[in-house]
């Protein structure tokens, strides 16, 4: 029996926004009739809500209520000056910048190297370019990942951008690629961006994307980002997302689709702050023998901010080894969300899991849910998970004060000491500094 | 100078009355210990000193230089010139030893209107001290205390004091957990740190850190009084006949 259910405000804008805009999104006729099914998908199941288990603890379609106008061809002036302020510590990084602003690509503002093996494009480029042979970028969230999605859809629907990298077999990225997705201008609005990496046998990568906003951009955003990620056989990537805005009304939907082929090795981070209602998610499946997952993350939240990570890691394979450190600071009435699924398939026998998410709690007002999710059906495995929340250490607290250390600056330095385990995680060191100094200066705004 | 006037103290928590009417001077530039039995409020009284805030002052006072502490923060007595030296020195996993120090050094001297070192000149300066206590520096770029044998995170709480530069250090059973050699070291380290300006309040459970750090005074507590005092002599005493005379006294 199927239930006509009432749009919101926000479904019926996004629903006409796509009829009004459609016409108006790259790709040829191939690639609309995939937006049009997405968006399909979307008209019938609306934005998903508390009923539907995986989203117990987020209920979106109450959470956002209103859609903003969803954002195409913006040309909101944007010069390298503001590119530099609005990164922050991660302008500080030696990397190659693929730019873009309100969900559109900017030339002008990146610096790419042409590298023999790597290709960069803009996703809009190549749709608008391949006619439909690429219709597929859209199409495909990812191997093993679920092909039923609605936040995927909307982002299928809607994408107006992002980038496409491929590295050949054997080729490494020589600088860090950072793709730098900012909100500027004063126009609110809705972007749908879509990024999708392929990374060949025995290669490397580091790549980093940055969320991020102008100061004086609009008080309110909504970004729906999906990043697409193949790792192919010996391939070795290192993969940083940092999604920190300056608080305001901003709703961060991301979605990662991760396959890891054999012996493979990934590294994936993720850093939120100043989102106040953000969703991760995060598809992870190992596609080949003897691959290593290490996937680690921070959320930082105060005021009503909610912040919600959730990962699926599909261990369909044997002798695969996964990890996973999430760690949340909340103040005030934050809420932060951690529901970690690992499915561990029959024949997935030496799989070596772990899992650990730990919270800071900051005042008697915030909360946070942990749902861990083993599903073994090997035997053979060794598998863990814990989950911890706690409130700053007082033994510590006085240790520190006792040293002259004024009460604000050791809560930072033992924040600090608390996210530290899952900052270090990141390998390269610039990279880290940047991560550490953006979490630091979010520490710091406590007023 | 150290005065503590008819000191009575509770933990908070538990209502339950640890010090019971403490008198005790400690005049700028003596070294003055405190023995007693297990339970005797030994450590509660370095950490009212200090400024914890499990315990109550419900009664007397603590003067430092004329001036009643008791009111003052932790963090407000280590820029008066208060340190304590831990009995179980804190690990802090994530911020490296050197990140403390000098975050320590320019809080405190920022209050004491000094100048904040900079990056050489506390460098300089750390490894000077450190050089010392046969403190690696590389082991201070890891992060405070975390894996560092007892004997490590002795010489790391002496190497805090020393660059804190204190005028009234209270020592919590220092000795605890050393063997010879590291209580030879972090003897040497407390002695030079020795002056006619400086005063310390030496606490333990044995006589065999007296022979290293000798003291000018020696004081008996037991169920949260001083019940004796006398000079080096009587940690000798105490050496021989136990704490035992001290039970009676409460029975």
């Amino acid at each position: 029996m199927s239930v006509a259910v009432m749009k919101t405000k926000a479904e019926t804008s996004l629903d006409e926004d796509f009829q009004k805009l459609r016409d108006r999104l790259p790709g040829g006729s191939g690639v609309l009739a995939v937006r049009n099914a997405a968006h399909q998908l979307f008209a019938e199941r609306g934005l998903p809500h508390r009923r539907i288990e995986e989203w117990k603890y987020t209920d979106l379609r109450n959470a956002m209520k209103e859609a903003l106008p969803v954002s195409i061809g913006d040309e909101t002036p944007v010069t390298i000056a503001d590119l530099i302020v609005a990164l922050g510590p991660f302008a500080h990084v030696d990397a190659q910048r693929v730019v873009f602003v309100n969900g559109n690509f900017r030339k002008e503002l990146s610096s790419v190297d042409a590298q023999s093996g790597v290709s960069v494009e803009s996703l809009a480029d190549k749709l608008e370019a391949s006619g439909d042979a690429d219709s597929g970028l859209l199409g495909e969230f990812g191997e093993g990942a679920p092909d039923d999605d609605v936040i995927v859809a909307l982002n299928t629907a809607y994408s107006t951008d992002g980038t496409v990298v491929q590295v050949e077999p054997g080729a490494k990225i020589e600088k860090p690629l950072l793709l730098v997705y900012m909100r500027a201008g004063r126009e609110a609005a809705f972007t749908a961006v879509r990024n999708v990496i392929e990374v060949g046998a025995g290669a490397e990568a580091q790549i980093i994307e940055a969320f991020v906003s102008l100061p004086g951009a609009a008080d309110a955003g909504q970004a729906n980002a999906v990043t697409r990620i193949s790792v192919a056989d010996g391939a070795k990537v290192a993969h940083a997302k940092c999604a920190a805005d300056h608080g305001g009304q901003v709703t961060h939907l991301g979605n990662w689709a991760v396959h890891l082929g054999k012996e493979a090795q990934y590294d994936g981070f993720q850093l939120t702050q100043g989102v106040s209602l953000a969703r991760h998610q995060i598809f992870v499946t190992f596609g080949g023998e003897n691959a290593r997952l290490d996937l680690s993350g921070i959320f930082l939240g105060r005021n009503n901010d909610h912040i919600d990570t959730t990962l699926v890691v599909d261990h369909a394979v044997p002798s695969c080894e996964s990890r996973e450190l999430f760690k949340g600071v909340l103040d005030d009435r934050a809420r932060g969300i951690f529901q970690g699924k690992i499915i561990v398939k029959q024949i997935a026998q030496k799989t070596d899991g772990k899992q650990m998410s730990q919270a800071l709690l900051l005042s008697p007002d915030a909360e946070f849910d942990s749902k861990p999710e083993l599903e073994i059906f090997a035997d053979d495995v060794a598998c863990g998970h814990g989950a911890t929340c706690m409130e700053l250490d007082h033994d510590l607290m006085f240790y520190c004060r006792s040293r002259g250390i004024p009460e604000d600056v050791a809560r930072v330095l033992l924040i600090e000491s608390f996210i530290g385990e899952a900052i270090e995680k990141i390998e390269d060191e610039a990279v880290r500094e940047a991560f550490t100094a953006s979490a630091v200066s979010w520490l710091a705004a406590k007023k | 100078m150290l005065e503590i006037k008819n000191l009575h103290a509770r933990i908070v928590e538990e209502d339950k009355p640890i010090l019971k009417g403490i008198d005790l001077v400690v005049p700028t530039g003596e070294v003055h210990a405190i023995m007693g039995p297990n339970g005797s409020g030994k450590s509660t009284l370095a950490y009212i000193l200090a400024g914890r805030d499990d315990y109550e002052v419900t009664e007397g006072d603590i003067l430092w230089n004329g001036e009643s502490i008791v009111e003052m923060e932790p963090d407000e007595r280590a820029a008066a010139g208060v340190f304590l030296a831990f009995q179980y020195p804190m690990e802090i996993p994530g911020v490296a030893g050197l990140t403390f120090l000098r975050t320590a050094v320019n809080a405190v001297r920022k209050k004491r209107d000094q100048d904040e070192l900079t990056t050489p000149e506390f460098m300089k300066l750390v490894k000077q001290k450190a050089g010392e206590l046969n403190i690696d520096i590389e082991m201070l770029k890891r992060p405070v205390n975390v894996g560092f044998s007892g004997g490590e995170k002795k010489r790391s709480e002496i190497l805090q004091m020393s660059m804190l530069e204190p005028m009234l250090c209270v020592l919590d059973e220092t000795d605890s957990g050393l063997d010879i050699d590291a209580l030879k070291v972090v003897s040497d380290g407390v002695n030079a740190l020795r002056s006619p300006e400086r005063s310390m309040l030496v606490i333990t459970h044995y006589q065999r850190l007296l022979n290293h750090i000798v003291p000018d005074k020696v004081h008996v507590l037991a169920h949260g009084k001083i019940q004796r005092s006398g000079g080096k002599e009587l940690a000798l005493e105490l050496e021989k006949s136990g704490y035992a005379e001290f039970s009676e006294k409460a029975a």
